[in-house]
């Protein structure tokens, strides 16, 4: 892969010295969309937290755009260009949906097309621009978290189970956006447990469990693996 | 009865500008300043000396507030710099350890050095007529400057990317990080902008009483109660919650007697405490 934007070496990481994350490796090339696959406590947020600062690798290195990141603060990486939206979301619940967005391209003066954009691809963000984000339901907060994300032009998107606690058919709509941004030519890592959803999405995926990377493809292959298909598709 | 609560609205104000300060430290990084009292008494000393040494007023005091400001930054850089290192309940812990001891050595300090110096900033002229009331210029000029700093503070923080991006601090911290946000300068700056305070809330109060090497205590508690009442971490809290106690403060004084007033006011803290641990215009920035 000649442009590759993001790559994750050997890395392991956990919280009191206890790891959770071993040796995970993974690659993201320019304009791709990669899945993380993986159940409940597999190791998906360690490995993306690791990714963007918020936890220490206790070893390996992590790479952005051939530049190492290992260990960098999180604000810096946000500044260079790569924007996590954890599951919490992590918004900030008393401000209206308009600051929260202006925040996200911080330090950045934000961009009047910018917010046009974000307003365009979630109309309901731009219907509620002077509600306070913990005012929202679930899936406009998911939106505006994506949204505010997008709002420094980051070159690479990490997501972290962006249907937490969606319905079924939020669900859907939120994929329905990344499959918009996807088109618009954005790099996209994302975690998911919705893997019939997220194979629909991603070009290439990798099934992590127990804290390693058991095994990798394209999203077709993964679709037809019979463990793939046995543990996350319901398919016996 | 008017007089009664007008000057409670000029302390009110005086409160308000002491507890504010305090409030966004405390909002930002969870460290309990209990030398804000302290810091203050430090900045009037250094106007007080100024002026003895020969210098105008204006001087001495952009001098003096200058030189709280170094000195916060400093405590800042070196103190609070471990303190945030550690999170949760021992941060908390340290952190209030920590600037208790700051705030003894200043008052040691002053005390050993210059245990007779004061500041008293004079405001001369006859007393002005406010609704039937003859105010001292001193009090006016005092309230004027906390309702200018407090309206500047407002709009910086509501308006202004800097402001925005402390209140994502003390909302939530991992989210401001995530948008590029580094909570460590937001800390040092505000911390810094807090001490200033401290010492313009130094020369006000001193328009009305002086301020001694032995206020900074008192000063310490007022501010707790007014951001403690007013929800820590609460601009608006603090300015509504310092007027509410200063006409509490001066009604208490006028009906009971001024030897009851520490005790009103530790007492609405505690109330307060008690049905609203959140304070009373807390969940606000």
């Amino acid at each position: 892969m000649a442009d590759e934007l993001l790559r994750v070496s050997d890395v392991s990481a956990g919280y009191l010295g206890q790891d959770v994350l071993h040796g995970a490796a993974l690659t993201v090339g320019q304009g791709e969309v990669v899945a993380v696959i993986g159940s409940n406590g597999a190791g998906k947020t360690t490995l993306f937290r690791a990714v963007c600062g918020l936890v220490r690798p206790s070893g390996g290195t992590v790479h952005f755009d051939g530049i190492d990141i290992t260990g960098l603060a999180t604000h810096r990486a946000s500044r260079s260009g790569l924007a996590y939206v954890p599951a919490e979301r992590h918004l900030f619940p008393t401000m209206s949906v308009r600051e929260n967005l202006v925040l996200g391209a911080y330090p950045e003066r934000h961009q009047t097309e910018q917010l046009e954009f974000v307003y365009e691809l979630f109309p309901r963000l731009g219907e509620r621009k002077t509600q306070h984000a913990g005012k929202m339901s679930g899936g406009e907060q998911q939106m505006l978290a994506v949204a505010r994300a997008l709002m420094s032009r980051p070159r690479l998107l990490v997501l972290d189970e962006p249907t937490t606690g969606l319905a079924p058919k939020l669900a859907i709509e939120a994929y329905a956006a990344l499959g918009e941004l996807r088109r618009q030519g954005l790099t996209i890592l994302v975690a998911e447990q919705q893997v019939p959803l997220v194979l629909g999405l991603a070009d290439r995926g990798y099934v992590l469990d127990h804290g390693r990377i058991q095994l990798t493809g394209t999203a077709n292959q993964l679709a037809d693996d019979p463990e793939v298909r046995r543990a996350y598709l319901g398919v016996t | 009865m008017t007089a009664v609560l007008l000057d409670g609205v000029v302390l009110g104000l005086q409160l308000g500008l002491l507890g504010v300060g305090l409030t966004l430290v405390y909002g930002l990084g969870g460290v309990l300043n209990l030398a804000h009292g302290q810091i203050a008494v430090l900045g009037a000393i250094v106007i007080a000396r100024a002026t003895n040494a020969g210098l105008s007023m204006g001087v001495a005091i952009l001098l003096g507030l200058l030189s709280v400001g170094l000195f916060g930054l400093l405590v800042d850089l070196t103190l609070m710099r471990a303190v945030y290192r550690l999170s949760g309940e021992s941060r908390v812990l340290l952190g209030l350890l920590l600037m208790l001891g700051v705030g003894t050595i200043i008052d040691g300090v002053l005390e050993w050095r210059y245990p007779i110096e004061a500041l008293s900033v004079r405001i001369t002229g006859a007393p002005v007529s406010v609704l039937g009331v003859a105010m001292s210029r001193g009090a006016l000029m005092a309230s004027a400057i906390a309702l200018v700093a407090g309206f500047l503070l407002f709009i910086f923080l509501q308006f202004s990317a800097f402001g925005r991006a402390t209140r994502s601090v003390i909302q939530d911290e991992e989210g401001a990080r995530l948008c590029g946000v580094s909570p460590a300068t937001v800390r040092s700056t505000i911390f810094v902008l807090s001490a200033v305070l401290a010492g313009l809330v130094a020369v006000t109060r001193s328009m009305t009483a002086p301020i001694t090497v032995t206020s900074g205590f008192g000063l310490t508690i007022l501010a707790l109660v007014v951001a403690v009442v007013g929800g820590l971490g609460s601009v608006s809290g603090a300015f509504l919650a310092g007027l509410l106690l200063g006409i509490v403060n001066t009604v208490s004084a006028f009906t009971i007697g001024s030897y009851i007033t520490t005790i009103v006011l530790l007492a609405a803290a505690a109330i307060t405490i008690l049905i609203r641990p959140s304070g009373l215009f807390g969940g606000r920035t």
